[in-house]
């Protein structure tokens, strides 16, 4: 049987991706690939030296503070997605509604979104100074006491988390606002016809609906929450201890602190392994929604 | 009723429209009073003879970020017009944050990039500086015709040791970083204070206090009493204990009087295996970081971490001075910077009360030889170099080192450096024979109260650098080997841990000590030992 042959037109169509392809090869699949022969290699001064095999991975791994930041790490993640996916909710739930003035608190939500991390940590540490601080002398006058935000490990790593949080529900928020716009209001007109109470209407129209975009923005919070750098470092600088020091931030003290090359590779190729596995983990799990 | 209201409001603006009338007025004539001072000191410094061929030509400086009239960074913005004027060269400021100038320069430097071609940097880069043949000696210019003279013997031993290397010199002299205890005198001072002491400890309040013992005892004192009258109640003493930040230089201090041991015999500061040793046993590169001498000095500073804010292992440098200079702390534990901030009155209550005391020292000692704690009569003082005595060298990579040379030689002269000292706003501090008082030193005291320091402060100021300089009989050897800044960094997060109560001081210091065991280990032991050796001056014997 005699092939087909392709129109050339058709042809021709398939170097309009070849701009998209040289992107992902020169800045994604080439820095990954070079960061995997880096972590297999010892480095001085952000110079190779030398094959070592496995010996950063074991380096890494057997270190306390590879261990001591994973727990960091998981905390932001798990309060992070509890915190500023169930908070969105909340508001995107209450604000679906016609109530007077919505639209500006939509817009005043969106800041926190367009405020750099940097400078946010900057921010919060002058919210949470704990000699003057507003929150601090707030709570002065109305309880007498006041809270160590900063320098106790446990509160330093809260701080964090409610720092974060601000910055994040507002990202909640609008996208499951949206999505909660776009269920067909017939729907809720049947349901009340029918009686049906608040909670069933949420349980049986609502949540099954806005689902396959609430797991979007649980994924998306995830893999945010595991790269979280910015926020520590400029509120608390890991500190106290390594109380607030996540993975990431373990790469950037390894690579660029330490300039240690070989065990920033390694702590991140170990990062990049965990992310991929939780993805995986939760498409297996909920990739139905997607299809 | 409403004329009553306008009157208020015109008096008001007339008061805010005066003050903001003196203030300008005070800061242009301080703005004047800088600008005469620094030309009269232009002209009295020695300029050597600079060559023809620099005009045009320009070079870039990297150097800490504090901003165009900030510590450290600022002279070089200051100095900028004169030199220009001098030589018809140039050069640029790189600023680069604390957390960063490792990276930043150590990168530059390793891949011969040459963006930098003077760092005016931390002294504890040195040992990556030597063994990675990163910077030039400097001893061809000093007797170089076209470079200005500068006092070599006028800078502190301990100081001036840090600018050389293997018998050669490779800094230029600058800044001098130490640390001592600033305390408010009046408080001290006041009979009623010294009398409620005397009942709570069975002893006089110690009002120029020379042992930890003591300055834990005011700590205690002086914490959770409202001694200022302002309703709230005050604290004993002020630290910057931030990981990241420069709170481990409060340690190294804090630990010299515990640790060094002076040798025994004739020379008591000579540097043997067991004597006058701080780091490293020098013959095996065994940390002694975890050793009883250091972990009392821990337990000591946990102490006293109890009698100052809780906040303050989350403090850097600004936050720990600002409680005392607004005077709600007995006592601050820092460098020089205080002597000059102190006499600030926009940030400081604490004009004319200013009490210092050079480093304390302990009444108990380890010796590393016999493994036993050594009780004193006196205390065992021991100075410290703490900080990073900012100055600059110049790397292989400079295209002009000469004209460099030039640069940070006339920098280095007793009139700029010392007009630098004088006007404290450039984090320069004293630490040469002119930058203390006649008859000891050769300063005098107009040179400081022109630019506004009251006279009793700055007699204490001086005083307590001039005896830790000059009169203490040893020193705390600074760490100058490969990868300080990570021996480093491991000791301060490992502190941050003790002092939060995530690890005890012995366990902290564990995890310190394997920590350096690695990077040791990593860099090569026998390299280390080497540098470490020439380091400290130790010869094996």
């Amino acid at each position: 049987m005699k092939k087909k042959k392709t129109p050339l037109k058709e042809q021709g169509k398939k170097w309009f991706i070849a701009p998209a392809i040289t992107w992902l090869m020169l800045f994604t699949l080439a820095p990954l690939i070079y960061t995997v022969y880096l972590s297999f290699h010892g480095s001085r001064f952000l110079q190779v030296t030398r094959f070592v095999g496995l010996k950063n991975f074991i380096n890494v791994l057997t270190d306390y503070r590879f261990w001591g930041a994973f727990r960091v790490t998981i905390i932001f993640v798990l309060g992070g997605l509890v915190l500023s996916v169930g908070l969105g909710l909340l508001f995107a739930l209450l604000f679906n509604r016609q109530i007077r003035g919505v639209q500006v608190f939509r817009t005043l939500s969106t800041m926190p979104l367009f405020t750099a991390p940097v400078a946010l940590g900057y921010i919060f540490m002058i919210i949470f100074y704990e000699n003057g601080g507003p929150i601090n002398n707030f709570l002065t006058m109305v309880i007498s006491k006041q809270v160590p935000w900063l320098s106790n490990p446990s509160w330093a790593v809260f701080s964090v988390l409610i720092a974060d949080t601000w910055q994040w529900t507002p990202f909640a928020f609008l996208v499951l606002l949206a999505s909660l716009q776009a269920v067909p209001k017939d729907l809720y007109e049947a349901a009340s016809l029918d009686s049906a109470s608040s909670w069933d209407i949420f349980k049986h129209i609502t949540f099954p609906l806005i689902s396959p975009v609430l797991g979007t923005v649980i994924i998306l919070r995830i893999v945010e929450a595991f790269k979280v750098f910015d926020l520590p470092f400029a509120l608390t600088n890991g500190g106290p201890g390594l109380a607030t020091r996540t993975l990431t931030f373990n790469v950037y003290t390894n690579g660029l602190r330490d300039q240690n090359l070989g065990t920033a590779s390694a702590t991140a190729i170990v990062l990049l392994v965990i992310v991929l596995l939780v993805s995986v983990l939760f498409f297996k799990r909920y990739g139905s929604n997607y299809e | 009723m409403r004329k009553k209201g306008t009157k208020i409001l015109l008096g008001v603006l007339v008061l805010l429209v005066v003050s903001a009338l003196i203030t300008f007025a005070f800061a242009q004539d301080m703005d004047q009073l800088e600008k005469d001072t620094a030309d009269a000191a232009f002209e009295a410094s020695d300029k050597g003879q600079p060559d023809p061929s620099w005009q045009g030509k320009k070079f870039t400086v990297a150097v800490l970020a504090s901003g165009p009239h900030g510590a450290i960074s600022g002279p070089l913005y200051f100095w900028r017009p004169y030199w220009e004027q001098l030589t018809g060269a140039t050069y640029d400021i790189a600023e680069i944050p604390f957390g960063e100038l490792q990276a930043k320069i150590f990168t530059d430097l390793a891949t011969e990039t040459g963006n930098y071609d003077v760092i005016v940097g931390p002294s504890f880069f040195y040992g990556d500086y030597i063994a990675n043949d990163w910077i030039i000696p400097i001893d061809k210019y000093f007797d170089d015709p076209r470079m200005p003279k500068w006092d070599r013997d006028g800078i502190a031993a301990p100081i001036r040791k840090l600018h050389q290397w293997g018998g050669k010199w490779y800094g230029f002299n600058n800044d001098h970083d130490g640390m001592v205890i600033y305390f408010r005198k009046d408080l001290f001072n006041d009979p009623k204070w010294q009398e409620e002491f005397k009942n709570e400890f069975n002893y006089d309040l110690p009002t120029r206090p020379d042992s930890w013992q003591e300055i834990l005892d005011l700590a205690k004192f002086f914490n959770g009493k409202d001694w200022n009258g302002d309703g709230k109640e005050d604290f004993g003493i002020s630290m910057h204990l931030k990981v990241g930040e420069q709170g481990f230089f409060n340690y190294i201090a804090l630990a010299g009087g515990f640790v060094v041991m002076p040798a025994p015999g004739d020379d008591s500061a000579k540097v043997t295996r067991y004597y006058n040793q701080f780091w490293f046993d020098p013959e095996t590169m065994k940390p002694l970081i975890n050793t009883p001498g250091h972990v009392r000095a821990m337990e000591m500073l946990v102490e006293l971490c109890k009698y100052g804010p809780a906040a303050m292992v989350g403090w850097g440098l600004g936050e720990a001075w600002d409680l005392f200079l607004r005077g709600d702390c007995a006592m601050v534990f820092t460098f020089g910077d205080i002597g000059t901030s102190s006499q600030d009155t926009r940030i400081s209550v604490i004009k004319g009360k200013l009490g210092v005391v050079p480093i304390p020292g302990s009444s108990e000692v380890y010796n590393l030889e016999t493994n036993e704690w050594v009780e004193l009569d006196e205390p065992n003082l021991v100075a410290n170099e703490s900080g990073a005595s900012w100055h600059g060298v110049i790397t292989k990579y400079a295209e002009e080192p000469d004209m460099i040379a030039h640069f940070l030689s006339w920098q280095a002269t007793p009139e700029i450096n010392h007009w630098n000292v004088a006007w404290g706003w450039t984090g320069v501090d004293p630490g040469t024979v002119y930058d203390f008082l006649e008859p000891v030193g050769q300063a005098k005291i107009e040179d400081y109260t022109t630019t506004g320091y009251n006279e009793d402060d700055v007699r204490e100021f001086l005083d307590a650098y001039n005896t830790m300089w000059f009169g203490y009989p040893h020193s705390i050897p600074y760490l100058r080997i490969a990868g300080a800044a990570d021996y480093i960094e491991s000791l301060d997060i490992h502190m941050s841990e003790a002092l939060t109560g995530q690890a005890t001081p012995q366990g902290a210091l564990d995890r310190t000590a394997q920590d350096w065991e690695n990077i040791t280990e990593e860099l090569g032991r026998e390299e280390q030992k080497a540098l470490y050796w020439d380091a400290i001056g130790y010869s094996g014997e």
